[in-house]
């Protein structure tokens, strides 16, 4: 059995720029999802050179979306939710994904063991990782590419 | 002898009730470009950093990474640097009139809380999670200019309007000065955010320290004009507004201040910030504050 992070990775992903706006980051999200052929919620962040500088999800995105003080509104009942999303978009115009990515990514090498991707997975509570090698991206792993590799036997 | 203390609605509550629990924090050895990053990701106005055992060695806000863009320095040094320290706690049982006077008259925005003296951070108090209690406070009561229990009229004459509690001394810049004499002005007059005016006098936008650290983020000269980051249109309210709308306002829209106007929106007369309606102390009517006046004993 084929059991390195080579072995699953996804080759053909996309990537997004620090620089690109919210709004241009959901349109390459819905394109990405298009071309990949599955669902996806999470992107790499690449700077002018290719090095990986960072991740956005979807939750990134909706954590910003999110009105701050909800805890306040979640009790009334004449909450305008039309109004809010629209405050909430109106604010990302000025906001890039390199504002909001998550900068701490945890990457593996591509002879990473599977057992491995799966512990972190599980520990960190992450769902996709990136595999590299030195300063180069190799692919990523989503965690449904592990899932369908792992339980094959199951089938 | 017996005096007169007036009691607010903060004596009876405590300050668990009003904390935020999430705390965000950042080891000291990170970078200002990590620092605002986590800033927006997490809408919030402070991190608490770390040393490199996880003990809380300080506070960077918003004013403090201004600063950094003032001096020039470079997004990738260190927040140890601009740091202040060290944080100061309060405990959460403590009452949260005791915790607001405290950052009163230590002239702070936030008290991080603690159980015990080298124990973690469990929470943060800051000026607008006390305005959150108090408008849920208001929200509920018959009072309130959004309950159908008492009539209108009753309701009207008692409650705060925008005029009797705003700030009056409103500082704005033309919109051709640029970031720096802006960044100079707000740390002059400790001001959170500027109104700028245009060529004929006329409000045209706002500049936050929001704005300005999005702009040091985004690799934007501090000698750019102020029209080319400014928020624009004003967030402004009538200075006859109820002050349960403002606030409601504010905390709809995430603004941390209202501009007031008087007649037409082109004239500007005063501001009004979470913070001015955190230090009233009282919710947005005088219906809780005169029944609470109470005579204590202190023979």
């Amino acid at each position: 059995m084929k059991n390195s992070a080579r072995d699953v990775m996804t080759t053909s992903f996309h990537t997004l720029s620090p620089e690109n706006t919210i709004a241009e980051a959901v349109k390459l999200f819905r394109k990405a999802t298009e071309e990949e052929k599955q669902k996806v919620f999470g992107m790499m962040v690449t700077d002018k050179n290719n090095k990986l500088v960072g991740m956005l999800s979807m939750y990134d995105i909706l954590l910003f979306i999110r009105p701050k003080h909800i805890h306040i509104w979640g009790m009334m009942e004449d909450i305008d939710i039309e109004g809010l999303v629209e405050h909430a978009c109106d604010r990302a115009k000025s906001i890039f994904v390199g504002d909001i990515m998550t900068t701490d990514v945890i990457t593996v090498s591509p002879d990473t063991h599977l057992m491995m991707i799966l512990d972190i997975m599980i520990k960190k509570h992450i769902r996709r990782i990136p595999v590299v090698e030195g300063e180069d991206i190799l692919g990523i792993i989503y965690i449904s590419n592990l899932f369908y590799h792992l339980v094959e036997k199951l089938m | 002898m017996a005096t007169l203390t007036k009691k607010t609605i903060l004596s009876h509550l405590s300050v668990k009730e009003a904390m935020r629990r999430q705390v965000i924090w950042i080891p000291k050895e990170e970078n200002i470009a990590k620092t605002i990053n986590l800033f927006i990701k997490y809408k919030v106005n402070a991190l608490l950093t770390t040393s490199r055992d996880n003990k809380p060695v300080g506070v960077v806000s918003k004013t403090d990474v201004m600063g950094a863009y003032y001096a020039g320095l470079p997004l990738e040094s260190p927040v140890e640097g601009i740091m202040s320290s060290p944080p100061l706690f309060c405990k959460p049982d403590e009452s949260l009139e005791v915790a607001l006077d405290r950052m009163k008259s230590r002239g702070i925005y936030r008290l991080y809380v603690r159980e015990r003296e080298d124990g973690e951070a469990v929470g943060i108090l800051a000026y607008p999670d006390i305005v959150g209690l108090l408008y849920r406070y208001c929200h509920g009561c018959e009072y309130s200019h959004f309950s159908r229990k008492k009539p209108a009229e009753t309701k009207r004459q008692i409650q705060y309007r925008v005029k009797d509690v705003m700030t009056t001394n409103v500082k704005s810049f033309r919109d051709n000065e640029t970031l720096m004499q802006i960044m100079e002005g707000l740390s002059v007059y400790r001001f959170g955010a500027v109104l700028i005016k245009d060529q004929n006098s006329y409000p045209a936008g706002v500049v936050s320290k929001t704005d300005l650290i999005l702009a040091y983020k985004h690799g934007i000269s501090a000698d750019i004009p102020a029209k080319l980051i400014m928020s624009s249109p004003v967030k402004s309210c009538d200075e006859e507004d109820l002050l349960e709308e403002a606030i409601r306002k504010m905390i709809f829209s995430e603004v941390h201040r209202l501009f007031v106007h008087r007649d037409t929106h082109q004239k500007i007369v005063g501001v009004f910030s979470l913070s001015d309606a955190a230090r009233l102390k009282s919710g947005s009517c005088r219906a809780c504050v005169s029944s609470r006046i109470k005579v204590d004993d202190h023979s």
